[in-house]
């Protein structure tokens, strides 16, 4: 058996939120250790760009480059392509099993991310069918294009943001679809629906196509306006067919992706008899949004919240970002879905909750106050938004936290 | 090399990486190093990394984040991989993941 | 809310309550079954699936399962749905000299109550089990033990049972038991309202003694946990089931040759091929209360058991694990009985790993029971006063 490593602070995933907690902390003198599954570090910020309002372009391999460079650090091993499957609360911190052996660690910080919610349809085990995270990860970080042509369904935010950078990419797209109206769709099938949440959001985020979208809403009312307005052969944003108006009914070929069949929907997402036609494409990106990656935090006995405003299952937190297991952490996108710059700020709070609570800190509630702050500015102005409900629904996950606590106090 | 490879990305820049070659299911392939299974494969146009066990339906790359587990094959010496997480090395033996038999319903192997 | 009525409620939705409800609903009664969450939601879904007098003693508790094999041979044929039976035999193998004396004696045993028992010796073990151990002594087979789904096989009761009437309420919660002036069963209040009912059957399993106490008996069952791996899908190791012979010493509390680790867990090997090309490797005992995390060091325990007998296992992925609540009693036999001083309680409980096993049996014997009608077996052994006779 490999020997047993010891360290002081052990981060589970190497993106924003975890590279963000280890150079906020290796100050302290600490032993961090940060683990990630994936061959490279940085998580999901190094298939991510976006345009700024003023034009310029961020980009999430630059800022993981920068983020990397910072742990470079004498007391900060950061290791990748190592699997943790295994969770253990000893009398002083955390035991954790991974595929590189046994880790002790004082204190453990889960910064594991998101994971995409499969979109189910007919055909969509073919060679050729992916998640949009994976054809993002195909294209911007091995640099492999997904194939000749493709189409994207799900209207959403990440569908959105995703074909963009595919566009950019000179992957060619034959549009942008509603998911499959079907048993696991739910809202993501009704057009109405799909362009109220992202008319909901787009006053919130100056960004090119949620201007787009909110000076269309000015013009029209909201609701019906899909049904009435808007042209059956979609409209083209960035240069990508957004079809409205379109849905997908299955995928089709042999060996792998050949075609898929679409069809026109009415305004609640029903397919219109007669309307479906086949466009040749050799992949397809579904994007069904995204959900916390929480597994962790389930193995190591952690509450659960439900709240679809956050993406799903969260486990129980405060505000900074501490759950109610002892010497356990998170932060980044298992506390809900939000933007790389939230998870980086939320991964500088983990670390001052951290430092703080082993007596490093100097000034510790008021660094802390100054970090919770900066979360909530980073979260205001971020140019990608997730849930328009975000803020309350935070705000919920915390009163529970603190009633269960004062409810452990007096039982 | 291969179409689907992005060589100029207009915000995006990687750094020079190596020429390897592997095989896959014996076809000798060039990959870059450092690179995983799928994508050195996809960058061949090759999708199909295993058929179902059971029904033996072609299977290919779903999260590419090592997730959902669709991509397993199998590489020599180290047994069942994820080809999304897996870098190929220089020399690396890759076979496709394979349909069983069902010795229980008696479903016979292809 | 409307108050019902019924003949008979029977709490619990596991494998016993859906067995019971099955047969009292096949003699025409009118059968309402709580059960606090979902249709064998509980260790029903955590457990493997067997129909075993393999590792039952030689005499009544051999004979119930034998008793209980037939029965679910006719239910293959009754059932509305399938539940992935087969009947291929299950073996136990021995892993020294010792174990293979004792095994001659069981066999023997068995043999003189009936049984379709046998040796079998190294060589029979080469030729079948490919993957197997050198260094295994040999074993003893029971052709007719058989396995099923366990999930599936309490689903096709609980649809057929609904087919025959029988009201099943999930998600709800006995709050109350009612007793009249001279303490016999009145009622049934829930979390959905109050049933009317002469006749309560406590088919709760590891819950069975909280809902005793709501009638002001100690029932003496406690939760013992087991811990169970599914591999990936993969190559056939092996078509039957096969357990270690020192899994009987683990079971009936004996002392065994094995480490201490293997010992504090109480892992023996327990392997379970499925339908869906993986298999199921178990298995651990532990008293630790209700709680159900998985436990890594119990995981590793078993996966090392397992390996020590199938070295090819070494490499063929876990793909998840999960534990379960095995409703222990002191004497290892369940409890399928009245409750003499409580009129219209009766306790079909206590199964601990032997559930899927005697479900069956249990079913149908309730069913006797509660209409006044001769048993299949004789249910002596099985009273709950039992325990209290011995504590006297």
């Amino acid at each position: 058996m490999m020997e047993k490593q010891y360290t002081d602070v052990l981060i589970i995933g190497a993106g924003p939120a975890g590279l963000a907690a280890a150079t906020n902390l290796f100050e302290s003198g600490f032993k961090i250790t940060i683990l990630d599954e994936f061959p490279h570090p940085g998580g999901r910020l190094l298939g991510q760009f976006h345009e700024e309002s003023d034009g310029s372009w961020w980009i999430g391999r630059q800022v993981a480059s920068e983020l990397v460079e910072m742990t470079k650090q004498p007391n900060i091993s950061l290791q990748c392509g190592v699997s943790v499957y295994g969770l253990k609360q000893i009398s002083e911190g955390w035991e954790v099993l991974s595929s590189v052996g046994t880790i002790e660690t004082k204190y453990l910080l889960l910064a594991t991310g998101a994971a995409e919610i499969p979109v189910p349809l007919e055909g969509w085990t073919l060679p050729g069918v992916m998640s949009i995270g994976a054809a993002q990860v195909l294209t911007n970080v091995h640099m492999v294009k997904p194939g000749d042509r493709g189409i994207i369904v799900g209207v959403n935010v990440l569908g959105l943001a995703i074909s963009r950078e595919l566009a950019v990419a000179g992957v060619d797209l034959a549009g942008i679809v509603l998911s499959p109206n079907n048993l696991f769709s739910g809202e993501n099938a009704n057009p109405v629906e799909a362009i109220n949440l992202l008319m909901s959001l787009s006053h919130l985020a100056p960004s090119a196509w949620m201007r787009l979208g909110g000076s269309l809403a000015q013009k029209m009312k909201m609701g019906k306006w899909v049904s009435t307005f808007f042209p059956r052969q979609g409209m083209n944003v960035w240069d990508i067919p957004l079809l409205l108006k379109t849905t997908i009914s299955s995928i089709q070929g042999k060996k792998s992706v050949e075609s898929v069949v679409l069809a026109d929907v009415n305004s609640s997402g029903q397919i219109i008899a007669g309307s479906e036609r086949e466009e040749k494409v050799d992949f397809v990106a579904l994007a069904g949004g995204l959900y916390p990656l929480a597994e962790l935090a389930a193995v190591a006995g952690c509450s659960f919240l439900y709240l679809p405003e956050l993406g799903g299952n969260i486990p129980l937190h405060n505000e900074q970002m501490k759950t109610p297991l002892s010497n356990l952490y998170v932060a980044g996108n298992i506390t809900g879905v939000e933007g790389a710059q939230v998870a980086m700020a939320q991964g500088k709070l983990a670390a001052r909750s951290i430092g703080n609570d082993a007596g490093l800190l100097k000034n510790g509630r008021e660094k802390i106050a100054e970090a919770m702050d900066e979360v909530h500015q980073v979260r205001k102005t971020a140019t990608i938004q997730f849930h328009p409900g975000i803020i309350a629904a935070r705000k919920r996950v915390y009163e529970m936290y603190d009633s269960l606590q004062k409810e452990s106090l007096t039982s | 090399m291969s179409k689907l490879r992005i060589v100029n990305h207009p915000l995006i820049k990687k750094g020079e990486q190596k020429r390897i070659s592997f095989t896959f299911n014996g076809e000798s392939l060039e990959g870059l190093e450092g690179e995983p299974i799928a994508a050195a494969l996809l960058a061949h146009g090759i999708r199909i990394l295993r058929r179902h066990e059971e029904s033996g339906s072609n299977r290919g790359l779903y999260c590419a984040i090592g997730h959902c587990m669709e991509c397993r094959v199998d590489v020599q010496g180290k047994g069942q991989v994820r080809a999304c997480l897996t870098p190929i090395v220089e020399g690396m033996e890759v076979v496709e993941g394979k349909q069983l038999e069902n010795k229980i319903t008696g479903r016979e192997a292809p | 809310m409307g108050n019902e009525t019924a003949d008979v409620v029977v709490i619990g939705g596991g494998i016993i309550g859906m067995a019971t409800s099955y047969y009292l609903s096949k003699l025409g009664l009118d059968v309402v079954v709580v059960e606090k969450g979902e249709i064998a939601g509980g260790t029903s879904s955590k457990c493997d699936g067997n129909i075993l007098a393999i590792d039952k003693e030689p005499g009544f508790d051999s004979q119930m399962s034998l008793k209980s094999q037939e029965l679910v041979t006719e239910l293959v044929k009754e059932l509305d749905e399938e539940f992935e039976y087969r009947a291929p035999g299950s073996i136990l193998v021995c892993e020294n000299e010792e174990e293979m004396v004792a095994a001659n004696a069981w066999v023997e045993h068995q043999k003189q109550a009936g049984l379709p028992f046998r040796m079998l010796d190294r060589n029979d073990i080469k030729s079948e089990w490919k993957y197997m151990a050198d260094d295994i002594y040999g074993g003893l087979e029971c052709a007719t033990d058989s396995t099923v789904n366990p999930v599936l096989f309490t689903y096709a009761l609980a649809v057929t049972a609904k087919r025959l009437g029988v009201r099943l309420k999930t998600h709800t919660t006995v709050t109350k038991i009612r007793l009249d002036a001279n303490g016999a069963v009145e009622g049934v209040e829930t979390s959905s309202g109050l049933i009317y009912t002469k006749q309560v059957v406590n088919a709760a399993g590891v819950w069975s003694k909280h809902i005793g106490q709501m009638v002001g008996i100690e029932v003496p069952i406690e939760p013992r946990k087991g811990h169970i791996l599914v591999s990936s899908r993969t190559k056939s190791i092996g078509t039957r089931k096969v357990m270690e012979f020192s899994y009987l010493m683990s079971k009936f509390g004996k002392e065994r040759k094995v480490d201490e680790e293997t010992e504090k867990y109480g892992v023996a090997l327990v392997f379970e091929p499925t339908a869906s090309q993986n298999f199921l490797i178990g298995s651990s005992r532990e008293f630790v209360g209700f709680q159900t995390q998985i436990n890594v060091d119990v995981i590793r325990c078993i996966a090392r058991r397992a390996i020590r007998f199938f070295p090819v296992m070494k490499d063929i992925p876990i793909l998840r694990s999960y534990c379960g609540l095995r409703p222990w009693t002191p004497d290892h036999l369940p409890i399928v009985s009245r409750v003499e001083e409580v009129p219209g309680f009766y306790i079909a409980a206590g199964h601990e790993g032997d559930g899927i096993s005697l479900a069956a049996i249990t079913g149908k014997v309730m069913s006797e029971l509660i209409t006044d009608q001769k048993t299949t077996i004789t249910t002596d052994p099985l009273r709950y006063d039992r325990f209290q006779k011995t504590e006297v």
